[in-house]
């Protein structure tokens, strides 16, 4: 990093807070603050749904997990555009209908009040607990890169978002988002090209696409039904519909995005054109850590990824060892170069046993690799006890960091603080709506006026921003946090989709049945959690089915004692 | 404006054909996905 980068990361943050603050100035009513005034057109509707699915980890983590597991990964995605045909039809026309802040609101005019606040809640929960990760993940790797205390890295990014989200509400967070996708999407392709162009011998695009092939890494579709497997098309069809349905449909930090269009149409067409655009974008940020798989089978990779806790390990009585290791890992790179380039001859030679012959040695070649690689960890591992040593998060940035002309670092660190601004910021704003509209607003202060509701949206979007930084804070301090918020993710959502579910398209189904459905399903999760060795993502189908069959069961026996007291009449 | 002005859908005269457009495009991606998992 040099003084270009910083100005650029710096200009490039403050620019957004400023123009989020000051094109959302004068938010003085309600319908502002949390709708935005319904003025958005379907682009930056869709624009905004993407910017806030995309977090910080998305640009961090999915190049690496291409780099490493090949573009499988993709399948997951699959069910998405099936789940905005649903949406478009069925939600946005309703909630749009029933002139509603938030879809916990929807639900007092299907069901009751009690249905609708237990939603709320537990949305609360979930996301409350979730927007502290959001903010801590990227934090914990721009910290490493930066050389930067976590806390304070917590602090700025947490900071940013509240100054521009706690000013114009839902408008700056949209305004904000359509620069930030582009910021994140520009970088992104850069970063891209950048790997293509620094490949020898001339290598072209078709070429490079044909050694990833080889090398097994264009995995995208795989046919079988497994059902421990997590990337197949059946479960990113099947299991993807019913992710999106919940998190699209019933998670106000989305459904806050699509009521901010300004008429149903304009909030289908941005749904519609998520589902359109989102399969390829995801395509091209794992094609991107493709790019710099294939960058690395001609130019050296680091034996470890992350630099800064290799350097901490080398601080130690091991620095010999990884030293002896890294060296080794040197020298095999040297063979695995030469394979490269003589497997590229022989594609040009279209000599196809030659190819194989190349392939395989390759992959000989990254065995050893893999090995050294292991042998390195275990080392990191011994010299700093505790130490995470997964080091896929750090592939791209480290590229970045290393490859990148200065300008394009501070441009693509602009990304990362970007996309994790973007998806903290509809968070925030997501629960503030709730905690105003569904429990202060409706339970707690009804009748105030909308000045009143405006400046309590506010104190409570800075709350939540405390909150999430203080909960990154302690996340900082006990790893396995990550694992609890997923699992309390799990726990809830489930019964929140089965809930949604049931109000859509169960008719026949009325509130007190739903809602001794739900309780009864979050009971049954809890069971599973505590009783059972389930995977907690099973949790998810699960609390759904059990809250729509459960209601069901109630009401057609509520239904048939109610015959029989009309017919005893 | 009436709530059958704004349900209009901009290019197509109804809805179903984008949602139809949607489905297309996913199954023609997917058939390009599985032409390239299979041929490189």
């Amino acid at each position: 990093m040099n003084t270009i980068d910083w100005v650029i990361l710096f200009t490039t943050l403050i620019l957004i807070v400023a123009y989020g603050t000051w094109k959302s100035r004068g938010s003085k009513n309600i319908d502002g603050y949390l709708l935005g005034n319904k003025s958005l057109p379907w682009w930056n509707v869709c624009l905004s749904i993407m910017a806030t699915q995309a977090s910080a980890i998305t640009f961090l983590s999915t190049p690496g997990q291409a780099y490493e597991d090949g573009m499988r990964f993709l399948q997951f995605y699959f069910g998405l555009p099936l789940a905005m045909v649903i949406l478009s039809i069925t939600a946005v026309p309703l909630y749009h209908r029933l002139k509603v802040y938030t879809a916990y609101e929807y639900l007092e005019s299907r069901f009751d009040l009690k249905t609708r606040s237990l939603a709320a809640f537990l949305f609360l929960m979930l996301r409350g607990l979730s927007v502290g990760i959001t903010i801590y993940a990227p934090s914990l790797i721009l910290s490493t890169m930066l050389d930067w205390n976590i806390n304070i890295t917590t602090i700025f990014i947490g900071t940013l978002v509240m100054i521009y989200t706690v000013s114009g509400g839902t408008k700056a967070v949209s305004m904000t988002q359509k620069y930030q996708l582009t910021i994140i999407m520009g970088g992104m392709f850069i970063a891209g090209w950048i790997a293509f162009s620094k490949l020898p011998d001339n290598i072209t695009f078709t070429e490079a696409f044909q050694v990833a092939g080889e090398m097994g890494k264009l995995n995208l579709i795989n046919l079988s039904f497994d059902l421990s497997d997590r990337y197949n098309i059946w479960s990113g069809l099947i299991g993807g519909l019913f992710l999106f349905l919940s998190y699209f449909g019933a998670d106000q930090s989305q459904v806050g995005r699509y009521l901010g269009g300004s008429s149903i149409a304009q909030s289908r067409l941005g749904l519609i054109f998520n589902g359109l655009l989102k399969v390829p974008m995801q395509f091209v940020i794992l094609y991107i850590g493709i790019l710099v798989f294939v960058f690395y089978q001609f130019n050296q990779a680091p034996v470890f990824h992350n630099q800064s806790l290799k350097d901490k390990a080398m601080q130690t009585e091991y620095a010999g060892d990884i030293a002896t290791l890294e060296s080794e890992y040197d020298e095999v790179f040297i063979e695995k170069r030469k394979e490269a380039v003589n497997m590229v001859k022989a594609m040009r030679q279209d000599n196809s046993a030659l190819v194989e012959q190349t392939r395989v040695s390759i992959e000989k070649i990254q065995d050893v690799e893999k090995g050294i690689r292991a042998e390195v960890k275990e080392k990191i591992s011994a010299a700093i006890p505790g130490a995470n040593t997964l080091d896929k998060d750090y592939v791209f940035i480290t590229f970045v960091m290393t490859y990148l002309p200065h300008g394009l670092i501070g441009l693509l660190l602009a990304v990362v603080f970007s996309a994790a601004m973007a998806s903290t910021a509809s968070e925030l704003n997501a629960l503030a709506s709730t905690t105003a509209v569904d429990i202060y607003k409706r339970s707690i202060k009804p009748s105030e006026n909308d000045y009143h509701y405006v400046k309590a949206s506010k104190w409570f979007t800075a709350g939540w921003a405390v909150f999430g930084m203080m909960f990154a804070s302690i996340a900082n301090q006990a790893e396995n946090l990550i694992q609890f918020v997923n699992i309390i993710g799990s726990l809830f959502y489930g019964t929140i989709l089965g809930i949604f579910l049931t109000a859509f398209y169960l008719k026949y189904i009325k509130s007190n049945a739903v809602f001794i459905a739900a309780i009864i399903a979050q009971a049954v999760i809890l069971y599973c959690y505590f009783f059972t060795e389930m995977a907690f993502l099973l949790y998810n189908i699960i609390g759904c089915l059990v809250v729509v069959m459960v209601a069901y069961i109630i009401q057609y026996i509520e239904n048939q004692g109610i015959k029989k007291r009309l017919s005893q009449k | 404006m009436s709530e059958e002005q704004e349900e209009k859908p901009p290019v197509f005269s109804r809805w179903s054909t984008w949602y139809w457009l949607l489905m297309i495009v996913l199954a023609v991606q997917i058939l390009i996905y599985l032409f390239i998992t299979n041929s490189f």
